[in-house]
């Protein structure tokens, strides 16, 4: 018998009040790999982002996690599971100092938490030089850097990586992604949620297109790149 | 009467109104929701510290861990009983709730104590002491020292363990902080256990002096939600500052007279208590029209 993959979605249903968002969702990532979700806006990613992390309720379907359910757990419970979220727009903790915003996010003991900052600073050199600012006080692209690391705190095992590329100039955008490899080095799998899809398949290994709440298309990054539903899906064919 | 004993005086008062409005300011910061009950906690405390005084009869300062823990707990009852089942709901539904909580309050103390006003034990002794000119009482020291001593303890907390970071985290973006493993209500139940902590805190220290009723939460309410106006809602420097303010008004406004002899034939109208009071509520308005966001302002802004 096989393992089950770290993270199985199974016919996802997510609603706002009479609106459904996600439609009977299906997907999986195993242990270490990397997959973007690709998709226009509005097309569902961020939805299911919020739903696996436990922002938003499941109102049919599973979530699993190594093959345990966990669509009704809260929020906390799935963070301390091994779900890393960065959301989308950062949202780092603005009236925290960097260093502190890093801190509030791994449990475990001083030695480790030490450990941990440094890791942080390693991967975000730049976040090592304001780790005493307030993070409201970073630029957008140190701030979405900051969002990362934090996210990776307490070395989630699935990294839930929510538009990183949003606001960021082109530049910075790569220094972002770029880190991606680093991050599946270290053993997190990431799920990225990206609408630029040229850059995402870049990093990951396979991408799965959304369009209107529904699964559109999956496949190999290389296959997703070359296929016309890909180009259809953001031309809104 | 010399400037530094009217210091003294504002820093005793300031400090125990300080502890108030630094209660009520970590429950707005926490859930958003205002505690009406912030000044029946203080009364409480002040009844706390009566029956404890009466029953070991020791001094106020041994007596205050004790009241600390047991208005702690006082605190988690508050949580569980007006916030937890409401949280959900809007803000105005705990509002209600801890206004109902603050009149349970009152009632049990009316019950148990009495409408006369009763004296809480002072903190060290009766005594007085002098130096630099200054003629101290014990009481009003120790009050500032037992003040400062909570609020840096409670500085400490919020700059230097996990948990007061988290709570700092949990006041500034709820959903992110649930996200990173943060659990939000047990978080927001132990910032109810601090806050009633604090005001009980102020019960002792000010029931010594100006003695506690059943219904003598009602003004400290209100003095803790206008310092956190004047201080900037949310602020938890602002809160101190403007309880500091607040202080320094109720003491020097009426001692002017004493100040400036020419002004003594109006010490009892123009420079009374009850003309001190209405002067605390129109700057108030003023600094509501001219400086909506306290005179504190805010402390996280938004990168333009």
């Amino acid at each position: 018998m096989t393992a089950p993959p770290l993270l199985s979605v199974e016919d996802l249903v997510v609603r706002y009040g009479a609106v459904t968002a996600l439609h009977g969702v299906c997907l999986h990532v195993g242990a270490g790999e990397a997959v973007a979700l690709l998709g226009a806006n509005g097309a569902g990613k961020s939805t299911l982002m919020k739903a696996l992390i436990g922002l938003m309720p499941a109102a049919a379907g599973r979530i699993l996690l190594d093959g345990r359910p966990i669509q009704t757990l809260p929020a906390d419970r799935r963070a301390r599971l091994g779900i890393g979220y960065c959301p989308e727009g950062r949202r780092v903790f603005p009236g925290l100092t960097v260093r502190e915003n890093l801190l509030v996010a791994c449990w475990g003991n001083a030695a480790l938490r030490r450990h941990r900052l440094e890791s942080a600073y390693a991967l975000f050199p730049a976040l090592a030089e304001f780790r005493g600012s307030l993070a409201w006080q970073l630029s957008g692209g140190q701030q979405q850097m900051l969002a990362i690391a934090r996210s990776l705190m307490d070395a989630p095992r699935l990294l839930l990586l929510d538009e990183p590329s949003l606001g960021l100039s082109p530049r910075l955008t790569d220094e972002v992604l770029d880190r991606i490899p680093t991050i599946l080095a270290g053993g997190t799998a990431v799920l990225l949620a990206e609408q630029n899809a040229t850059k995402a398949l870049a990093v990951a290994g396979r991408g799965i297109l959304f369009a209107r709440g529904r699964v559109a298309a999956a496949g190999t990054a290389a296959e997703l790149a070359a296929s016309r539903d890909l180009h259809a899906a953001f031309l809104g064919g | 009467m010399p400037i530094s004993q009217l210091l003294l005086g504002v820093l005793a008062l300031g400090a125990a109104y300080a502890l108030i409005a630094l209660g009520f300011v970590l429950i707005l910061n926490a859930t958003g929701a205002v505690n009406f009950s912030q000044g029946d906690l203080v009364m409480a405390g002040g009844f706390g510290a009566v029956a404890l005084g009466q029953a070991l009869h020791w001094t106020g300062l041994a007596l205050l861990p004790a009241l600390l823990v047991g208005m702690a707990a006082l605190g988690v009852v508050l949580a569980v009983l007006t916030y937890l089942p409401l949280r959900r709901r809007p803000p105005e539904a705990v509002f209600i709730s801890t206004i109902a909580f603050g009149i349970i309050l009152q009632n049990l103390a009316n019950r148990l104590f009495g409408a006369e006003p009763l004296a809480a034990p002072s903190l060290l002794g009766a005594g007085r002491v002098r130096f630099a000119g200054v003629n101290a009482s014990l009481q009003s020291l120790a009050t500032i020292g037992v003040a400062a001593l909570l609020i840096v303890a409670l500085h400490v907390m919020f700059t230097h363990t996990q948990t007061g970071r988290r709570l700092r985290a949990m006041a500034q973006d709820r959903d992110v902080a649930l996200a990173m493993g943060i659990p939000v209500d047990r978080m927001v139940v132990g910032t109810f256990a601090v806050a009633a902590a604090l005001a009980g805190g102020a019960g002792l220290l000010l029931s010594n002096v100006f003695f506690v009723t059943p219904t003598s939460g009602g003004e400290y309410m209100v003095k803790a939600y206008i310092a956190v106006v004047i201080g900037g809602w949310g602020s938890i420097a602002g809160a101190v500052a403007g309880a500091l303010l607040i202080a320094a008004f109720e003491v020097i406004y009426p001692s002017i007279p004493l100040l400036v002899p020419a002004l003594l034939p109006w010490s009892d109208t123009a420079f009374s208590q009850t003309t001190s009071t209405i002067m605390l509520d129109a700057a108030v308005l003023l600094i509501l029209m001219l400086r909506p966001q306290g005179l504190f302002g805010e402390r996280v802004r938004q990168r333009p």
